[in-house]
């Protein structure tokens, strides 16, 4: 039985992380709307936070890379490591009854422009607006549905994410709320709040 | 170590300008400036002019766009080296390409080079060196396919990802039957790699010329210079010029340049800083 009440989704861009940082934040928008989220998600479950992200990428695994890029953006935002788990600890099962705060770190396609990472692809828009309506109505089973195959071809890699957390949420999705929509390089990033019911 | 590119040999102290030359419509930094023949004809001339022993013809831009087949890479480049071949027998013909099949056709036609941007995306690539006589330059992607952007890769040692890459694609030409002489190494910035990694690669060039390999940089106006400046396309040269000067301190063989008199002159100054080159002229203080 899923004891998950709150959820905060935010975007798993490398461009997140401190160590690719520059002198100017390149997504200075999209950092305060995760920190706030995940401000948020921290207030109301200080103990109980599991992370939700899709697996290390196999092309990073083969370079020597084998944590997760969600996982690493997950530790960032929540301030903390692997070997201090004082709120999250990255083995712990999120339908673990002990957790009760998920944060899940995924975005969309990285194909929505002709400058994109993935150059354009017209199937782009029709994807990322399925995650994205989910995300707005709070329909955890339209995100189990989403195409993963689809979501390759697209460049969007968080797809088991997505469906991890339409697992996740058994109860209604009482209230979310957007707080960033956009596609400034051409990816797909959402930061949203749900609170769930049980 | 003596470096032999097809028809040509150089000293291993030579530092060598290679000037792109794009026959193509939309390449990032010309935006089609050479696309038609004869303007690029008239950029040789003018490279030449300037002192680039090595032209780098290319048809195809790096950036992802419109699907270019073989044929068509071979009508814009083939013909093309076969003229310059002509009109300039002692310049280094160099063609920018990953395929085989275009490979064999321009060494045909008189290329001495094939510089596969791509590391190795076409194995037969080398064979196709090998046949001819031509050397190759081994770049390092990471593993991505031809004209894809970097997305979010990551590595645990770039450095290290780069060096292993490349040996192991030079050796594997040499194993195809590319003269050793005619190897280079291309640690290939901004491919497969974003700006804090490229910056990085630079960082660390003297890794790379330690494995005794000739290296070859390709810095131009490249995003990582972009982006660490925050300057538009056009506004990248000055610091394409440090990233220049740091590669030159490392022992840099080759650079694959847009503007061929401002790298020349960094490099030389360089090079005289290093103690490798006496000034062109030394009368200060000495008189």
């Amino acid at each position: 039985m899923s004891s998950v009440r709150d959820v905060v989704v935010v975007p798993s861009t490398l461009a997140l992380l401190p160590s690719y940082g520059g002198l100017a934040d390149p997504v200075a928008d999209l950092r305060a709307a995760c920190t706030s989220a995940v401000q948020w998600l921290v207030e109301r479950h200080p103990s109980s936070i599991g992370v939700v992200h899709g697996p290390a990428r196999s092309d990073n695994v083969a370079r020597g890379v084998t944590r997760p890029a969600g996982l690493a953006i997950a530790q960032h935002l929540l301030h903390t490591d692997s070997s201090v788990p004082s709120y999250l600890s990255p083995r712990v099962e999120v339908d673990d009854e002990s957790v009760s705060g998920v944060l899940v770190v995924a975005n969309g396609s990285a194909t929505r422009t002709e400058k994109a990472p993935g150059h354009l692809d017209e199937r782009a828009a029709g994807f990322d607006e399925v995650v994205g309506r989910a995300l707005r109505e709070g329909d955890p089973a339209a995100l189990r549905k989403v195409d993963e195959e689809l979501g390759v071809d697209l460049w969007c890699h968080d797809v088991p994410a997505w469906h991890r957390l339409g697992d996740l949420v058994e109860g209604p999705v009482l209230r979310a709320v957007v707080d960033y929509d956009d596609d400034p390089f051409g990816v797909q990033y959402w930061v949203v709040r749900w609170q769930c019911g049980s | 170590m003596t470096l032999r590119l097809g028809r040509h040999t150089f000293a291993d102290d030579a530092m060598l300008m290679m000037a792109i030359v794009n026959r193509t419509p939309d390449s990032f930094y010309d935006k089609g400036a050479t696309w038609a023949e004869d303007e690029a004809f008239d950029r040789v001339a003018r490279v030449v002019d300037e002192g680039a022993e090595i032209v780098d013809i290319g048809g195809i831009k790096a950036a992802p766009g419109a699907e270019i087949d073989v044929a068509e890479e071979l009508r814009r480049v083939a013909a093309f080296v076969a003229r310059v071949r002509t009109a300039y027998p002692d310049l280094v013909v160099s063609v920018d390409t990953w395929r085989a099949e275009v490979g064999r056709a321009v060494c045909a036609e008189g290329a001495d080079v094939l510089n596969d941007a791509w590391g190795g995306a076409d194995p037969a690539l080398v064979d196709a060196a090998a046949e001819h006589g031509a050397a190759i330059v081994c770049t390092h992607t990471g593993g991505v396919t031809p004209r894809t952007r970097p997305f979010r890769i990551e590595y645990a040692n770039v450095v290290s990802s780069v060096i292993e890459d490349c040996t192991a694609y030079a050796e594997r030409a040499v194993a195809a039957g590319v003269d050793r002489d005619s190897v280079v190494i291309d640690p290939a910035h901004d491919f497969g790699k974003n700006t804090v990694q490229s910056l990085e690669v630079t960082r660390r060039l003297g890794e790379l010329v330690g494995t005794g390999w000739p290296v070859l940089v390709s810095l131009s106006n490249k995003d990582f210079v972009g982006e660490t400046l925050d300057l538009g396309v056009g506004e990248r040269l000055t610091g394409t010029l440090a990233a220049t000067a740091v590669c030159a301190m490392a022992g840099a063989r080759v650079y694959r340049v847009h503007e061929v008199t401002e790298t020349r002159q960094v490099v030389d100054t360089v090079r005289s800083i290093a103690g490798l080159r006496p000034p062109a002229r030394a009368i200060r203080g000495l008189a």
